[in-house]
């Protein structure tokens, strides 16, 4: 494992403002993710996570703070510079797997590669999809597939192009427990191969413990840590 | 662009962009259709009437066209011929008659034919035929009147001149016949060659020389007269069909514009339709932005990607829409020419170049302010669902959506009136909707709890969502109101033209008829059942000072009426077709100190004397002087096939003047022969016929009546679509809650009647929407753009709304019935 960060949140904090005022989701928060590893972050509903999360992928800013991902500092970036950072270092599996409906399962792979300029998108696309063992239902439509074969589509697509980061939100939380423990087993195969680090959201203990930090989040701050 | 085009062919296939494609394709097919349509209307209806002249333009004058000019326009490819008409004597035996004699050149006429006949007075279909050519010299065509009048049969000799011409045919109908007025005389028909050797034409003589010059490439053609124009003498004047013929134009141009507005129309509905898919289409792809965008593409990759796919959609669409068009329109050309024998001309290039060019304005128009805010969505929707987006308000669509509007009826029409009548009128209707909309809703809210059963669902629906509510009614009311004003104009305007010709309208002119013996043309009349219009007496005057001024050379170059003899008239009554617009008529009439008799002159002509009520106008009848007073202005309609007068004195007050007297009287075909009769017992009398003039305005009108309804069809099978398009767009939510309806054991009635009731309150707001947004629209298309009259519609304030909310709920029941008739779980595995 190497030493460097891949991700590096300093002070970060998180406020919107309601008729009732300004809300704190998330008081200053500061973690360092480094190159390979995998972290879990868990919390009750409600406890802002999923804002973390999407502060740490780029996908919004923070009230004050920064964060650095893989040497860039997204803080200084506007949103145009976020998603080139996003496209080279960046891989999502959410809950709701968010595959495209018009899109085949091959075409859903192909397309962050596509986005990428990659000329050999549909290759990769049916190699990765093999990989999560849906050879065989390349052509087939998300409506047609089972939750636990989506969800596999999605990490085969997460994991296409490449990325450095996989931000992972309650990747199992749509799934039967022996469904999710199959996509457990292959979401940790594939980043194990890849050596990618993983960010990940759970509700799920088992889940947690596979990861090799943890924190938990209450009220918007970090309550428990372990290395 | 690879990738552009991967997404398109994706989004295509899986059934996204498929409303969109399909609005814009139904766009350009009915836009491309009626325009192509028009355009072989227009071309047809224009070469038609040129067959009323003849030509396409005469230069007419009273000197003969310059000699250069028959090269010049060879050269160009344009077909000419010439024509010369004047009065001459023409005698048989001890007979003669002061006929109107037209001498013609090869090839003449240009656009329509001679038709003739070996049998006088002939009606019968299989005793008349077509002219081949010309008369050949030494031969001449006569109407049938002036065998009786010279007591000749055919195949007798007639002199014109010093040269005698064998009467081969009767003329039955002649293109250019249209100038009653100034040829009272019989017409003789010659050939040109024959001309010098009558040696009636002598310098001095009047004689009205035409060239004329047609040619089937309008281009060179509108090239070829521009240049003609600078060089004509002040004694030649360019005639085409809108001069020559002021009634048949004015058809023709209200025809053109009703023709237009239909494209308009049909332009408008697929906007709408194209600016509802767009917005379903950009609603849906929220979620695909939100991905892309955490996958890495930035907002300008975004829009570079949707807005390629929208233009290769659009470019794909327009073609295949263009096909679709030519397709249609020759369809409707084909029956066309089956069912009344109407061949259609050639389009031109412009309305397919049109065509495809409005197909992607729509699109930039109407779908691109729907999908602009797409590049604006935060990537992170994509892990929170319910973050809001900013989603163009419907007003802003509908605003720019309007300018639109705007820019296609001024690119269409090049006509600000209709683009500000119909940009006016919908932003009436948007007003009205918005108003309307949101207090019936409210209302409707107070109804939901006194209601049961699938009433009380329906409201609830409409109740939840009042913006979809809004922007559907607002869709609905849109396209009824079109649909309806298109319907209306064309009823009035077929209803306009048919009075102006009616089928009994008068088609003879009897002029000249000496006081003496009116009393027994009268008899005669009443005889043989003729039924005259009013009877004016007649004479002829000069007006030749104004105010105690002699009138100058200005003022007569600038008005006719100061140029010429008039006839003048007095009468107690005012004709039907006349109106005072000014001024008093002879029953509140009161002479002023100075004791004039009073005048009534007709408005364009006092305009152009530049005359005042109260101004004191001198004439001269023949030497003799009278003064009289202006004592009002009266419009009259020209078209009337009546006597009609540009000044009419008050009763009484030219008594001490000779009169002749002037009626017109309607001659059906088969009492034709009357003419001979009445002409034998006074022959100083002047038959104008104008059954020929009226046959030809008629067939026009039919035809333009005929492609005017086609056109009408064309653009209500456009508006249905759009109402399915806006229809369908709300489909799958209802397809939802009708499968969670099923689910929790609903019975099939309760589903298809909330349906069905959603629908037709919807359907019904709008209806009654629309009509008020139609009278809007209606009222100012008449004023400003048809120039008809303005009057309510009340019987569709009724059919309106009910219209509306049948029609609404049968296609709401259309598209939903199957949700009852599926499992469930289909039908929510399909909606999700």
């Amino acid at each position: 494992m190497s030493a460097v960060a891949m991700v590096q949140a300093n002070s970060v904090t998180k406020q919107v403002s309601t008729q009732e005022g300004n809300l704190t989701i998330l008081h200053p928060i500061s973690i360092s993710v480094l190159a390979g590893e995998s972290l879990a972050i868990t919390g009750a509903s409600g406890s802002g996570k999923s804002t973390l999360l999407g502060i740490l992928a780029g996908l919004d800013v923070p009230s004050s703070g920064e964060v650095i991902l893989n040497g860039n500092n997204l803080s200084a970036l506007d949103e145009e510079g976020r998603a080139k950072v996003r496209a080279g270092n960046v891989g999502f599996i959410f809950q709701s797997f968010q595959l495209l409906p018009g899109l085949t399962a091959h075409e859903n792979v192909m397309l962050p590669l596509e986005l990428r300029g990659d000329k050999l998108a549909s290759s990769k696309a049916r190699e990765f999809l093999e990989r999560v063992g849906l050879n065989s239902r390349l052509h087939h439509y998300p409506q047609q597939l089972s939750g636990g074969e989506q969800q596999r589509v999605a990490i085969a697509r997460a994991f296409a192009s490449e990325p450095q980061v996989l931000f992972a939100d309650e990747p199992t939380g749509n799934l039967d427990s022996a469904t999710g423990a199959r996509i457990i087993e292959l979401l940790f195969e594939l980043n194990r191969a890849q050596g990618t680090t993983l960010i990940l959201i759970t509700h799920e203990e088992r889940l947690a413990q596979l990861c090799q930090r943890r924190i938990e989040l209450a009220a918007g701050a970090i309550v428990s840590g372990r290395e | 662009m690879m990738l552009a085009i991967n997404l398109l062919r994706r989004n295509w296939r899986s059934g996204e962009l498929k409303l969109l494609g399909f609005s814009l394709l139904l766009a350009v097919s009915v836009l491309s259709g009626i325009s192509i349509f028009t355009n072989r209307l227009e071309t047809t209806l224009i070469s038609e009437s040129n067959s009323v002249l003849g030509a396409d333009y005469i230069v007419r004058g009273s000197q003969p066209h310059n000699t250069e000019w028959p090269a010049l326009a060879e050269k160009e490819d344009i077909r000419q011929t010439q024509a010369a008409l004047f009065s001459s004597m023409v005698f048989a035996g001890d007979e003669m008659h002061l006929a109107s004699v037209k001498a013609v050149d090869t090839d003449y006429p240009l656009r329509g034919k001679f038709e003739v006949s070996d049998v006088p007075f002939a009606i019968n279909a299989s005793d008349i035929k077509v002219a081949n050519g010309i008369p050949a010299p030494g031969e001449a065509w006569v109407d049938s009147r002036l065998l009786p009048l010279l007591k000749i049969q055919l195949g007798d000799k007639v002199a014109v001149g010093e040269y005698d011409l064998n009467i081969t045919h009767v003329l039955i109908r002649e293109p250019d016949s249209a100038s009653p007025f100034s040829m009272t005389g019989a017409r003789l028909i010659m050939n040109m060659a024959d001309l010098p050797k009558t040696h009636v034409v002598q310098p001095g003589s009047r004689v009205d020389y035409q060239w004329l010059i047609a040619s089937d490439d309008n281009g060179k053609l509108k090239a070829f007269v521009d240049e003609l124009k600078p060089q004509l003498s002040k004694h030649q004047r360019l005639i085409d069909i809108d001069s020559a013929q002021e009634r048949v134009g004015r058809t023709l141009q209200t025809s053109r514009q009703f023709l237009l507005l239909s494209a308009v129309i049909a332009v408008l509905l697929a906007g709408v339709a194209i600016a509802i898919t767009a917005r379903q289409f950009s609603a849906r792809h929220t979620d695909q932005v939100a991905l892309m965008k955490s996958l890495g593409a930035g907002a300008v990759r975004i829009r570079t990607l949707y807005f390629s796919q929208l233009v290769l959609l659009g470019v794909i669409a327009s073609l295949i829409g263009l096909v679709f068009g030519e397709l249609l329109q020759r369809t409707v050309a084909v029956s066309l020419q089956q069912v009344y024998q109407i061949r259609l001309g050639d389009a031109t290039f412009y309305p397919y170049g049109l065509s495809f060019f409005s197909g992607l304005l729509c699109l930039v128009f109407f779908a691109l302010p729907a999908l602009w805010y797409l590049p604006t969505v935060p990537p992170l929707k994509i892990l929170r669902r319910e973050l809001a987006v900013n989603m163009p308000q419907v007003w802003v669509q509908a605003a720019l959506a309007l300018f639109a509007v705007l820019t296609l009826v001024i690119l269409f029409s090049r006509d600000l009136e209709l683009a500000l009548s119909i940009s006016g009128a919908l932003l009436a209707v948007i007003v009205v909707t918005i108003l309307v909309a949101y207090g019936l809703l409210a209302v409707s809210k107070k109804m939901v709890l006194r209601l049961g059963g699938f009433w009380r669902l329906a409201f609830a629906n409409l109740q939840r969502q009042r913006g979809q509510s809004l922007v559907q009614i607002l869709v609905f009311a849109i396209a009824i109101m079109l649909l309806f004003t298109l319907t209306i104009v064309r009823t009035s305007l077929i209803e306009e033209w048919r009075v102006q010709v009616p089928d009994d309208a008068p088609n003879h002119f009897l002029v000249n008829i000496p006081p003496d013996e009116l009393p027994q043309v009268q008899a005669l009349l009443q005889k043989t059942k003729v039924r005259p219009e009013p009877i004016y007496p007649m004479m002829r005057a000069r007006l030749t000072h104004i105010n105690g001024v002699e009138t100058t050379e200005d003022q007569r170059s600038a008005a006719n009426a100061l140029r010429r003899e008039l006839n003048v008239t007095w009468s107690e009554n005012l004709a039907a077709d006349n109106k005072v617009l000014e001024g008093l008529w002879w029953d509140k009439w009161q002479r002023s100190a100075n004791n004039l008799p009073g005048v009534s002159v007709e408005t364009n002509t006092a305009k152009e004397i530049g005359l005042k009520i109260g101004d004191k106008l001198q004439f001269s009848f023949g030497g003799l002087l009278l003064d009289a007073e202006v004592a009002s202005f009266r419009s009259l309609d020209w078209r009337s096939m009546r006597p009609n007068f540009f000044f009419i004195f008050e009763p009484g007050s030219l008594d001490t003047y000779s009169p002749t007297f002037i009626t017109s009287i309607y001659l059906p075909p088969e009492q034709k022969s009357f003419i001979n009769e009445l002409l034998h017992d006074h022959p100083t009398i002047l038959v104008m016929e104008l059954d020929r003039i009226i046959e030809q305005i008629r067939t026009i009108v039919n035809q333009v009546s005929d492609g005017v309804l086609l056109v009408l069809w064309l653009t209500l099978i456009g508006g249905c679509l759009v109402l399915l398009a806006a229809v369908m767009g709300s489909i799958a939510a209802r397809k939802q809650q009708a499968g969670l309806l099923r689910a929790l054991g609903s019975p099939r009635q309760l589903i298809v009647g909330s349906i069905c009731a959603e629908f037709a309150i919807l359907g019904f707001l709008a209806g009654l929407i629309a009509i008020v947004g139609t009278e809007i629209l209606l009222i100012s298309l008449q004023k400003f753009v048809l120039d008809t009259a303005i009057q309510p519609h009340y019987i569709f304030w009724l059919i309106s709304p009910l219209s509306g909310a049948l029609f609404v709920s049968a296609l709401g029941y259309i598209c939903c019935r199957h949700v009852v008739t599926t499992p469930p779980a289909v039908v929510l595995r399909e909606a999700a």
